[in-house]
């Protein structure tokens, strides 16, 4: 059964100098550090795409284009690297593809993703950045309905509005907070 | 009638709550930048996510089944799953690591019957920031440094694609594949491209900049 990260195993130290000639415990093994790297793609996809079935296909593919281009050698960071830029291109095509349009009209959104994995939950903290710098009914419209998880109805109700007038000012908050500029 | 954004947006946004896939139209473009933060703000909701059991399971088959030499070898395995830093295997790593083309020495292009081309004053290049200028037929980037100017082809050396200069992150970005070089030309990718052809240019003593082209 394959699990998540095992905890490092000693190597002699004469064996960690001649690299070379210690043998790789099991091909299983290979594949669970392949998978725990795919882990941390995985969380940087879903995080930029919102939803458990596209995250998987996404990662499919950065596993399925990455893999078999890694070569012997490769370190650890380039590897990581590697799946990254591959993550990086494999989400600029299923945007430019569900949006109809080119990756260079995407440029800008591409630039902005960070090259590699935030270590604790990078997608909150951005988003209470973000939201922190909306006008108060904006950043309440997109809190109850994302982060609260409220209905249009249950939105409309808490602040006092009707639907259509709440459908308007969520896209006009999404708006808004997609011009927001965050550092990092 | 067409559907109206907010209602198209509103669609969108109730299957992303419902963690059902996103179902776009060519239509919604118009709104990609809202799209986008929806998708980001519903992601944040869920907190960062971990791979399901079931996939992670069929992920490893496919994983198993790909060709075993032409991926994570022993050697690799052997430092990324053990945690020896890759500098402490040292010499054993280096010249053979990535895919891809290696580092190579940037050509320098030299149209036949070229000439000097003004392409602005020195002043119109602020230090540090690449400006795209054409030259005849040579398109190019230049960047003025504490030294003096720099240029670089704006063409990708991977892929016959123009380059657009990322002011935010101060790096030259190809569109078709989104790998970035600096203003020097130099890749920036882990799987490094070759550096991008530089292009001869030089300061006039009235101030001008010059590019060599045809």
């Amino acid at each position: 059964m394959r699990g998540g990260s095992q905890p490092p195993e000693e190597l002699p130290a004469q064996q960690q100098q001649q690299g070379e000639v210690v043998e790789f415990p099991s091909p299983a093994r290979a594949t669970d550090i392949a998978l725990d790297e795919l882990e941390m793609v995985y969380a940087f996809i879903y995080a930029r795409v919102g939803n458990r079935a596209d995250a998987e296909d996404l990662t499919q593919q950065v596993a399925m284009k990455a893999i078999p281009r890694l070569r012997e050698g490769a370190p650890p960071s380039a590897i990581r690297g590697y799946l990254f830029a591959t993550a990086r291109s494999v989400l600029g095509a299923f945007w430019s593809v569900r949006l109809g349009l080119s990756e260079s009209e995407l440029r800008e959104d591409l630039a902005m993703i960070p090259p590699a994995p935030a270590a604790s939950d990078e997608s909150a903290e951005r988003a209470r950045q973000i939201l922190s710098r909306l006008s108060d009914n904006y950043r309440r419209v997109l809190e109850l309905r994302f982060l609260h998880g409220y209905s249009l109805k249950e939105v409309a109700f808490e602040m006092k509005s009707t639907v259509g007038a709440v459908k308007v000012m969520q896209l006009r908050a999404l708006r808004a907070a997609a011009k927001v500029q965050i550092d990092g | 009638m067409g559907e109206k954004p907010e209602n198209r947006l509103e669609r969108i946004v109730s299957d992303l709550m419902h963690g059902r896939r996103l179902k776009l139209r060519a239509k919604d473009a118009e709104e990609k930048e809202a799209i986008i933060m929806a998708a980001r703000l519903a992601a944040a909701r869920s907190g960062p996510q971990r791979m399901s059991p079931a996939f992670r399971q069929k992920l490893a088959g496919q994983i198993d089944a790909m060709p075993r030499e032409r991926w994570v070898t022993r050697r690799t395995a052997l430092v990324a799953g053990l945690g020896i830093a890759a500098g402490t295997v040292g010499g054993l790593l280096a010249g053979r690591d990535l895919e891809g083309p290696q580092a190579v020495a940037a050509k320098e292009i030299v149209p036949d019957g070229g000439k000097w081309i003004e392409v602005g004053a020195l002043e119109d290049f602020p230090v540090g920031s690449a400006r795209q200028v054409r030259a005849g037929a040579i398109g190019a980037f230049v960047t003025r440094t504490d030294q003096g100017v720099i240029a670089v082809s704006s063409i990708c050396s991977d892929l016959p694609c123009e380059l657009w200069w990322d002011r935010s992150h101060s790096l030259l970005v190809c569109p078709c594949h989104n790998k970035t070089f600096s203003a020097q030309g130099a890749s920036q990718e882990a799987y490094p491209l070759p550096p991008l052809d530089t292009v001869r240019v030089r300061t006039t003593t009235d101030g001008k900049v010059e590019v060599f082209g045809i």
